[in-house]
């Protein structure tokens, strides 16, 4: 009896195990704000309202996967590839101002060695970050297949679970831009 | 067969994905880290024997014993298990194979090479030697100045990618493939239980790889999670850890009990008594499991709120545990015992496990934990739970699964030897370590001073340890000869009634010819009745 | 063999071993019951047919009184637990009467009121409760009295607390408990209980500064050989240096019983032996082979051993 779909089945197993890894991570980024008191620095090195452009790039493209997964059902698969290069596009864009973001940390010496902030800020940032470079590459493997033929029933699966794990990767950065970015924006 | 076929036969090894032979790699390779393992655990006890013994010196002891129990733990009860089930779900289900065959073989070797880099580290020059749980500051680059924690922290990242891999094969595999027929409340407990031992790996593992990474980022890049010295402490890592070490530990037994409630009911000719308690119980203990982790931690200092705490969930987890037995003892009461040696290692199991919960409990009291933690104490407890019980259950499911996986029954005389050797050398090595601990013997230590009563009890066990050793042999030798010239096994040479039993032994590469139809959960006994009960 | 633990000495530990006569009694008997049910099974309910037994799959009844004895069973031990901890560990005070500090691999003794350091070897007097602070220097340690009460961590960067108490005057034996890396094993400590008189003189003792050598004897030469040779960058002798504690205080170390966390017994021979080539007995431990002369060990052995 298949019930469920077994790629998007074994997906949401794999996110399941990968929450609980963020979660931890978060846990020690929590604990860190809890026992350091006050911020070593006079304001904040990080920027927030930059990062707040970046993120929504990533959430758009939440959005802009979704719209592709749509065009594939509907038998379109022109909609499909353009959707897709814009969600990788959107997916770059973040990454190279995640990489902004770092060399500008870099050079003010904000680093893992230096303190608890730097080690569990490009710990967290870090995997995020990694994180989406797979989900970039597997978007990216899917786009090229969709140009060397029209995808079938069997590959929309895969696309489906492809497209599960982006938007996980979309609701783990919420969490994480809100408790490093907006608790000392706000 | 000529020789580039003989060549082409070993190589489709490396390249399957068939669940069977999949299953069977994980247990060769087991066997092959158990004796590493087990070797590792006779020199630390050779070194025990006597008060002020030389044979072994403190930096080389420290690597042994960490390497016995990162070994016994990540390379040998967990894939073991996991490696047992991998063979049998599907057939036991009543499915062609795992759903996704290459993520398994994948699992598997990832595994593998976890295991084989664990142990280059000798050859660095520096195994690990922080112990198996590697507590910060010891296991930081300032204490721990060679590679050997950065061998184990990477080769634990490794295996636990193949573990998780292994558990979202699993649980899609039985939620996704069952046989018609076969609903939840139909399952065999051995998969019941393998579905709730997978959902506690896709809790347990990523925990600890979070604390891995960061104890990895503290040695490599001198960051200070676990140095109060910048702001970290070393007691979030016990946090961390434990969050994963103690699901750990239920990973390491469900799928024991689950063996167990297979073997049992067969041998005694009657259905397990209890089969929703049984199964609701285990789901208690998942769930109990993730909140009892401090109760590693009570000799911290954590305070009252969280002593009090995991002091009751750590009593409260006894009961799922214990009723069990109970259930296990009425499937047996009132049924016609045959005494083969799966069955007799199913009774030694009840007996012994039953011994290492009950010195759980113990613990659980808190105030005894004050006494008893990091002694020989622990020691034996954790042997009775892990050995006693968890490798007894496995030694009932070989002797029972054996004449499924290889065609041809396990000889049961030299299993009798077996066992009674087996027996006797696990009681007489563990058991005297309670009274160990309870003088004073810490655990983790090359030596011990000559205190009354200290060398004797030493010398015991490790006597005890060396007639395991010779179990293990006969065991050895038995399934070498019976692999050659055992009783053919037949499909079902036990009278079982779960779907394995309704294909060839060994079964065809696809498993079933046909599937047999499922109205209850023992679908041949169901066969074999027609005018039966139905479940 | 007198099991430690089951052996208490003071009210603290005679608590503990209170609960763990309750447990036992209840895990005693549980295991009492699980066997002799093994054993009549196995007699009474072998097969001795090819006949099928009824099939009972199970009775709910049963299941539920099975599920909630031990659910009672275990509220008892959470209550007890409850009590226990009470009495081991509500005492008002919270200013420690001892320091202890857990070095890799020593265990370093600091009496705040007396400003009084001493290593390995803890005094305390008889029949009365001691709060000991634990702390460590360098890796989590764990200080450990079976007989007098219950063990705790030394975590660096914290100072936990337990209760001792010793209601008559003799020596117990203290382990550390938590691995701590080569020489755990070795970082044995004891405790003395005195009446007050002799813990009062014992205290006043300790601290006071060394008592100054002169002349030309081994111990004056050897006196300027502690110095010279190193060893004061790690030891402190009061009065004569003034060190942190990295290494043990031998301030008085003549004055007492065992040697490197019990390992060796204080003897002019054993000291000597040890500053040798510490080690070689002591494989791991941080002293450093200092590679001393013949004439050089017997003038330092001297000194040593005036420092009472």
């Amino acid at each position: 009896m298949r019930r469920f779909n077994t790629v998007k089945l074994a997906t949401a197993f794999f996110l399941a195990s990968e929450a609980v890894f963020f979660t931890f991570l978060i846990a020690q980024f929590v604990f860190f704000r809890a026992n350091v008191h006050g911020t070593q620095y006079g304001t904040t090195p990080l920027n927030p309202p930059r990062t707040l452009i970046f993120t929504i790039c990533l959430l758009a493209s939440s959005g802009t996967i979704w719209i592709a997964e749509r065009r594939l059902e509907a038998a379109q698969p022109a909609g499909f590839r353009f959707w897709m290069m814009v969600t990788i596009a959107l997916g770059a864009v973040f990454i190279a101002g995640q990489a902004w973001e770092y060399a500008g940390l870099l050079s003010k010496l904000v680093t893992p060695e230096r303190d608890l902030f730097g080690a569990s800020f490009f710990t967290l940032t870090g995997f995020h970050g990694f994180h989406v470079i797979c989900g970039l590459i597997a978007l990216s493997v899917v786009l090229m297949m969709a140009f060397k033929r029209d995808l079938g029933a069997r590959e929309i699966a895969g696309v489906g679970a492809v497209s599960m794990y982006w938007h996980f990767v979309d609701v783990v950065w919420i969490v994480i831009f809100s408790l490093v970015y907006l608790s000392v924006w706000i | 067969m000529a020789p580039a076929q003989e060549a082409t036969r070993w190589l489709s090894w490396i390249g399957t994905v068939d669940h069977k032979r999949i299953g069977i790699l994980y247990m060769l390779t087991t066997l092959f880290f158990f004796c590493l393992g087990g070797l590792e655990a006779l020199l630390m006890r050779i070194q025990l024997s006597w008060p002020g013994n030389g044979f072994l010196g403190p930096q080389a002891y420290n690597q042994v014993f960490t390497m016995h129990g990162t070994t016994m733990i990540f390379l040998v009860v967990v894939p073991l298990l996991l490696g047992l089930a991998n063979y049998l779900v599907p057939l036991m289900i009543g499915a062609r194979d795992m759903a996704l065959p290459r993520l398994n073989a994948f699992s598997y070797w990832v595994f593998l090479f976890g295991g084989i880099l664990l142990y280059l580290s000798f050859m660095s020059g520096f195994a690990p030697d922080a112990g198996w749980f590697s507590y910060p500051p010891l296991s930081d680059r300032g204490f721990s100045t060679q590679h050997g924690v950065d061998y184990w922290a990477l080769a634990l990242l490794g295996i636990g990618v193949g573990t998780i891999g292994t558990a979202i094969n699993l649980i899609v595999t039985i939620l996704n493939l069952r046989a018609p027929g076969l609903t939840i409340r139909r399952l065999p407990l051995f998969v019941w239980m393998t579905l709730i031992n997978s959902l506690l790996i896709i809790f347990a593992i990523p925990a600890l790889n979070s604390a891995l990474v960061m104890l990895l980022m503290d040695r490599q890049l001198n960051s200070h999670f676990f140095t109060n010295l910048g702001g970290g402490s070393p007691v979030l890592w016990q946090h961390f850890f434990w969050s994963f070490g103690h699901p750990e530990v239920y990973i390491m037994v469900l799928p024991a009990f689950g063996i167990i409630s297979e073997v049992i009911p067969v041998f005694s000719r009657k259905p397990i008594f209890g089969y929703a308690f049984v199964a609701a119980s285990t789901v208690a203990i998942g769930i109990l499991s993730l909140g009892v982790w401090a109760h590693h931690m009570f000799a911290v200092g954590l305070g009252k709120p969280w002593d009090f705490a995991f002091g009751a969930s750590s009593l409260l987890i006894a009961v799922p545990t214990g009723v069990k037995v109970f259930n296990w003892i009425a499937t047996m009461w009132g049924g016609s015992l045959r005494f083969t040696t799966s069955m007799l290692f199913a009774i030694a199991f009840l007996f012994s496990f039953t011994i290492g919960g009950l010195s759980g409990v113990t613990f659980a009291a808190w105030p005894l934990d004050l006494q008893t933690t990091d002694t020989y104490y622990v020691v034996a407890h954790m042997h009775y739970v892990l050995f006693g019980g968890t490798l007894f259950a496995v030694m009932a499911g070989l002797y029972y699964w054996f004449p499924k996986i290889s065609g041809r029954l396990l000889s049961e005389s030299l299993g009798r030897l077996n066992l009674a050797l087996l027996f006797i050398g696990f009681h007489m090595t563990f058991f005297i370590q309670h009274f160990l601990g309870l003088d004073g013997m810490p655990r983790r230590v090359y030596t011990y001073p000559d205190l009354p009563g200290w060398k004797w009890m030493n010398l015991t066990s490790t006597i005890g340890a060396f007639i395991m050793g010779l179990s293990f042999l006969v065991l050895f030798w038995n399934v070498i000869v019976s692999r050659r010239s055992g009783k053919i096994a037949g499909d079902n040479p036990w009278d079982a009634w779960t779907l394995e039993w309704a294909t060839s032994s060994p079964p065809p590469e696809h498993n079933f010819d046909a599937v047999p139809p499922v109205h209850g959960p023992r679908p041949l006994w169901d066969l074999a009745h027609p005018a039966g009960e139905r479940a | 063999m007198h099991l430690s633990s089951l052996n208490p000495a003071s009210p603290e530990a005679a608590s503990i071993l209170d609960l763990w006569n309750v447990t036992m009694w209840i895990c005693g008997s549980i295991m009492t019951i699980v066997t002799v049910a093994l054993l009549y099974i196995v007699f009474r309910f072998r097969a001795r047919s090819a006949a099928e037994p009824a099939q009972v799959a199970g009775n709910k009844r049963l299941e539920i009184a099975w599920t909630v004895v031990p659910l009672l069973l275990v509220l008892l031990l959470f209550v007890l637990s409850i009590r226990t901890t009470g009495a081991v560990f509500d005492h008002a005070q919270q200013i420690p009467d001892i320091i202890v500090t857990g070095h890799q691999w020593w265990w370093e003794i600091y009496y705040p009121a007396a400003n009084a350091y001493a290593a390995n070897e803890v005094h305390i007097p008889v029949g009365r409760d001691i709060l000991v602070g634990v702390e460590a220097a360098d890796v989590i340690h764990d200080f450990w009295t079976p007989q007098l009460g219950p063990k705790v961590d030394a975590i660096p960067g914290r100072r936990n607390l337990t209760w001792i108490r010793a209601d008559q005057a003799d020596t117990y034996r203290g382990f550390c408990a938590e691995f701590c890396g080569n020489q755990h094993a070795w970082m044995q400590f004891r405790v003395v209980a005195q009446d007050a008189g002799a813990y009062n003189g014992w205290v006043a003792r300790q601290a006071q500064p060394a008592a100054p050598v002169s002349g030309k004897d081994d111990a004056a030469l050897g006196s300027v050989l502690f110095r010279r040779r190193t060893c004061v960058n790690c030891h402190n002798i009061s009065g004569y240096s003034s060190q942190q504690q990295y290494a043990p205080d031998l301030t008085h170390v003549a004055s007492r019983k065992m040697l490197a966390g019990e390992r060796l017994e204080n003897t002019p021979k054993n000291l000597r032996d040890w500053l040798h080539d510490p080690n070689s007995i002591k494989p791991g431990c941080a002293m450093p082979n200092l590679k001393l002369s013949d004439e050089d060990l017997t003038q330092l052995t001297a000194y040593l051993e005036t420092l009472k």
